[in-house]
């Protein structure tokens, strides 16, 4: 059994860098953020098979929504209409280099030179109830804090985007246009 | 349940209940159309079917054209993962997840990525409406969907799907949570963008995200949306009808009556409710059914306690 958790583990490690580095090769927007979730898709496989169920399928699902916002406002800030041109994905070229390298070397060193602690987690414990414990217990103050702030912002950017229409809520109509009276 | 198996039970039940979808709306097609003799109900889906076959496949210019293929198999895979979450019968579990209801959450959101890529890669004006409408619908209603499904896990304590149905003996999840069930098939009707929420593949918008596709593509994108309303419908009389628990009849059988129960509800609202405006249903979202789901959540948290 642990040959077969091993071998997908490989197989989903391999999909996360493969489709992450799919993500620049692109040239629609679309892709680029769909190539990306399935990045997060193949972490989130990881988790499941490193026994953390929830918290991978949690992952999976919430990347669905966040993914498909973030095409939709890439599209919508490239004033590319409908996004439906190809375009290029990478711009920069130099300082992307020299940041990406930059980078991986730091990660790698970090991965080689770390002092990574070695404490399997006890048989029999859940990590789902693990985590709610952990969530509305000792880190109930930090979660809570930053789920009312996350939530505040919410609310003040619908106030700030939803709009009266003409004759009333946004669904009865559209908004009257600017007319200024000249004498 | 061997892997071979369980793939050969998913297939073969989805095969079965696609069609007998196809059936149900044939049904109360002729019926809302005063047509007497449901006869030709059984054979009608078929000779429809093999229609699409022999139609050739319509090409857009420039189309995105692998997501274009893989978009409807996405769609009929989530179908598929989303019904493994469910025990058919006791005992009967395709895959034994223990955080079951999440995997079927999961799967069901996804469903958001499938239409919107299905619009996106035609490459064509009505299409990528139809995606953008689909990303509108599936956040509109994928929150009061995912606190209703959520809530039948307080009773259970537990996300196992197996565990949500045992913990139903006494009293059906449906009485003990009023508010669950309506809300879930509103939302998992909208999941499964099907009538009267069909809107990103809407009339108005020239068929929305099929709008361009023709043929053996069209026909596997809806079996593909079939699947998806056969997955929302069993996971309901799981999750809120006891799934296989009941008297005298085997509990696969009593799994079976429930799921096509509520099925034929979905599909007789499509027949009979009026498609609402894109605007309505994103109202109808987040100012009626999230409110009220969030109800559903804390009087069922507070009864558990």
């Amino acid at each position: 059994m642990s040959g077969i958790v091993d071998f997908l583990f490989w197989v989903f490690a391999v999909a996360a860098v493969v489709t992450g580095w799919l993500v620049f090769r692109t040239d629609s927007m679309v892709r680029a953020a769909y190539w990306l979730m399935a990045s997060f898709v193949a972490v989130g496989a990881i988790l499941v098979t490193l026994d953390a169920q929830f918290l991978g399928l949690i992952l999976i699902l919430m990347m669905a929504g966040e993914m498909t916002i973030m095409a939709i406002f890439m599209v919508m800030y490239m004033m590319n209409p409908a996004g439906l041109n190809p375009m290029t994905m990478v711009h920069q070229h130099r300082t992307a280099a020299v940041a990406g390298a930059g980078a991986f070397v730091a990660l790698a060193l970090v991965g080689l030179l770390a002092d990574f602690p070695d404490r399997p987690a006890p048989s029999g414990t859940d990590p789902t109830v693990d985590l709610g414990v952990e969530l509305l217990g000792e880190s109930m103050l930090v979660f809570e804090s930053a789920g009312v702030a996350l939530l505040a912002v919410m609310i003040g950017a619908i106030a700030l985007v939803s709009k009266r229409g003409r004759y009333g809520d946004a669904d009865e109509g559209s908004e009257e246009p600017i007319l200024e009276k000249t004498e | 349940m061997s892997p071979a198996w369980a793939v050969a039970l998913v297939g073969v039940l989805l095969m079965v209940s696609v069609y007998l979808v196809a059936v149900m709306e044939t049904i109360f097609g002729l019926r809302v159309s005063g047509v007497r003799g449901y006869g030709r109900a059984w054979a009608l889906p078929m000779s429809r079917a093999a229609l699409l076959l022999s139609q050739r496949r319509s090409v857009t210019e420039r189309p995105d054209a692998q997501a274009w293929a893989l978009a409807p198999a996405l769609l009929g895979g989530l179908g598929a993962v989303a019904l493994t979450a469910i025990p058919l019968a006791a005992g009967v579990e395709v895959a034994d997840v223990d955080a079951g209801i999440v995997l079927f959450g999961a799967a069901l959101v996804q469903v958001m990525v499938a239409v919107f890529l299905h619009g996106w890669a035609a490459n064509s004006l009505f299409p990528v409406l139809g995606a953008f409408r689909m990303a509108a619908l599936a956040l509109s209603v994928s929150i009061p969907f995912s606190l209703v499904v959520i809530t039948t896990a307080l009773p259970a304590e537990s996300l196992s799907v197996g565990l949500i149905i045992s913990s139903q003996e006494s009293l059906w999840n449906v009485v003990r949570q009023p508010l669950g069930l309506p809300i879930y098939l509103i939302t998992g009707l909208g999941f499964s963008f099907w009538a009267p929420l069909q809107l990103p593949d809407a009339r108005d918008l020239s068929g929305g995200t099929s709008a361009e596709v023709s043929g053996a593509a069209l026909l596997v994108w809806r079996v593909a949306r079939a699947s998806i309303l056969v997955a929302v419908a069993a996971m309901g009389a799981a999750a809120f009808l006891g799934g296989y628990l009941g008297p005298w009849l085997p509990g696969w059988l009593w799994m079976a009556v429930k799921t096509f129960g509520l099925l034929a509800i979905l599909v007789w609202s499509g027949h009979r409710i009026a498609r609402p405006r894109m605007e309505t249903a994103v109202k109808l979202g987040w100012t009626v059914l999230l409110p009220l789901a969030l109800v559903d959540v804390f009087v069922s948290g507070a009864l558990t306690l």
